[in-house]
């Protein structure tokens, strides 16, 4: 299964592949192409490639054999601050960005890097300040806030480097689901805008929600490609893939004898699925 | 490679068999001996019999690889600051101002690099074949109160760990734009600054966790402890701890008597 793209090329994997050390192959020869504003979900068990996947995209990982293209300049021929300009690239844990004494300074950390005028870094930082809700935290050491807060901070922190693409590696992982959410409505703003999302994560919840595309990786090879609906529909796949489907998704399919749609993906669509049935009937 | 977990790599080999306090005295002795001599070409024999003894054992090369590469700074620097910092006597290969250079310097220069190179490879021997309950067990049997042996053992555990962490983080500022690859010595060490005070943000952090997760698991200093695995020595374990002695006693004797292994070449 194909991804169809219809935006201009931001992203292009050309048989990619990356081995750690002598032994340990990652990735087996990825081909993929990713367009500009397309909202990704990079699905998979553990250790199936996700994350060295997406560290070949700010050049963090040069690849063993293929290449990879950041707006058609292979990233082999960049360092990772030159990439930083395009791809902002978040950490699975907040903890390993942190280290600033205040958040209002953590903030300024990257567009600093980047060389920009003390205005213009002021400018972002009291933006990304607003857009995240940390004005009550600015002048807070990032190190000693709750998690939740540590974890908008590292997004942030790499907003306002003003990235076109947004890798966000597990970046729900230990919030609660009214976190979850607040953050995943941020990330979804930001795509709303025209920013290239890319989200790295175990939640099939946010897949269904959020990410329009999903790639499931499997030992380092794609497995699937293609529009979350078409994706979710290839259960046995999945089941290889040891993915799960969110409980509305199964319940979809099991009540599809029923004339319910079997490719609902969230609670509203099969609320809303049934409404339509329940109204249909005499 | 990785190496975020643990340095022992499980194998069924001798030296994986070998009691780990015959481990421990033979990484005494050798160090011991290692200090005593100064000679290069007995440094490139102790060298070459740790590796022997790692690949024996199975360990993988890379394994080899990564000591080699932790040490590789050590082993550049170290002849290169002897050569400027101790002239040696005799004849001169360069001369200029202050700085003399001479084949002795050379040499005593290479043998304390690769001295380092092989006491590092004799405490691996230990760390790479001695699972960490073994380890903090070899202690303990050996007098040092459990408390202490534990914090060699969690010393040991979570250096591969803060290496990781390391590299972990330096990558994480570089997503940031930070270029730690660019200028001079100086303007290099500054910009490795934002990733030291993470850090120690994040070993702060871990130690705080891991003094919970112990008394979570109702660790108490000075409580009575028993042993799940003790140590039994078996009689090849005292017959190899006795041909270590005898070894290690007719060397010192060569050293202090006649001088062997004391000059630089």
């Amino acid at each position: 299964m194909e991804f169809p793209v219809t935006h201009p090329p931001c992203i292009q994997v050309e048989n990619l592949h990356y081995t750690y050390g002598d032994e340990v192959p990652a990735l087996r020869g990825i081909d993929l192409t990713i367009a500009d504003n397309d909202f990704v979900a990079i699905i998979g068990q553990n250790g199936s490639g996700k994350t060295t996947l997406v560290k070949h995209f700010n050049g963090l990982l040069k690849p063993t054999r293929g290449r990879v293209l950041i707006d058609g300049v292979d990233t082999a021929h960049r360092s990772v601050s030159e990439l930083a300009h395009t791809v902002g690239y978040v950490f699975q844990n907040p903890d390993y960005q942190l280290f600033c004494a205040t958040t209002r300074e953590e903030l300024s950390f990257g567009p600093r890097n980047l060389g920009l005028d003390e205005a213009e870094v002021r400018a972002r930082t009291e933006e990304a300040l607003t857009y995240f809700g940390l004005q009550a935290f600015a002048e807070a050491p990032p190190a000693i806030l709750g998690y939740g807060l540590r974890r908008l901070v590292s997004v942030a922190a790499v907003y306002t480097l003003r990235p076109r693409i947004f890798v966000l590696d597990e970046p729900t992982a230990g919030l609660d689901w009214r976190a979850t959410l607040g953050l995943m409505a941020l990330v979804g703003r930001l795509h709303e805008v025209g920013h290239t999302i890319l989200l790295v994560t175990h939640d099939m919840r946010l897949v269904a929600g959020f990410c329009r595309r999903s790639l499931v990786l499997h030992e380092g090879r794609v497995l699937l490609d293609g529009p979350t609906r078409q994706v979710f529909g290839q259960a046995d796949l999945l089941q290889q893939a040891q993915i799960e489907l969110p409980q509305v998704c199964v319940l979809a399919r099991q009540l599809s004898s029923q004339g319910i749609p079997g490719d609902c993906l969230t609670v509203g669509d099969l609320a809303g699925s049934l409404a339509r049935r329940l109204g249909e009937r005499p | 490679m990785s190496l975020s977990f643990d340095l022992y790599v499980e194998r069924r080999s001798w030296l994986h068999r070998l009691d780990a306090r015959v481990k421990l005295l033979f990484v005494a002795l050798a160090t011991g001996l290692l200090l005593a001599m100064s000679n290069l070409w007995v440094m490139l024999a102790a060298l070459a019999g740790a590796h022997a003894v790692i690949l024996s054992a199975r360990i993988p090369r890379s394994r080899i690889r990564w000591v080699w590469q932790m040490m590789l700074p050590i082993t550049v620097l170290i002849p290169l600051l002897w050569v400027v910092f101790y002239p040696g006597e005799g004849r001169a290969l360069f001369s200029f101002w202050l700085l003399r250079i001479t084949p002795l310097s050379i040499v005593q220069g290479l043998a304390v690099a690769l001295r380092i190179d092989a006491l590092a490879f004799c405490f691996f021997i230990w760390l790479f074949s001695t699972d960490q309950a073994t380890l903090v067990r070899s202690l303990v049997r050996l007098g040092l109160p459990y408390e202490w042996g534990l914090v060699v053992a969690i010393a040991f555990r979570y250096l591969p760990t803060f290496y990781g962490v390391f590299g972990m983080i330096a990558e994480a500022q570089q997503a940031r734009a930070l270029d730690l690859s660019q200028g001079g010595p100086i303007r290099r060490a500054r910009a490795y600054l934002p990733v030291l005070v993470a850090m120690i943000i994040t070993a702060l952090r871990t130690t705080e966790h891991l003094s919970q997760a112990l008394e979570a698991r109702a660790f108490r200093p000075g409580a009575r402890r028993t042993s799940l695995k003790d140590l039994h020595a078996r009689p090849v374990d005292l017959a190899v701890g006795a041909g270590l002695l005898i070894g290690a006693a007719l060397l010192f004797w060569l050293r202090f008597r006649f001088g062997i292994g004391a000059l630089a070449l």
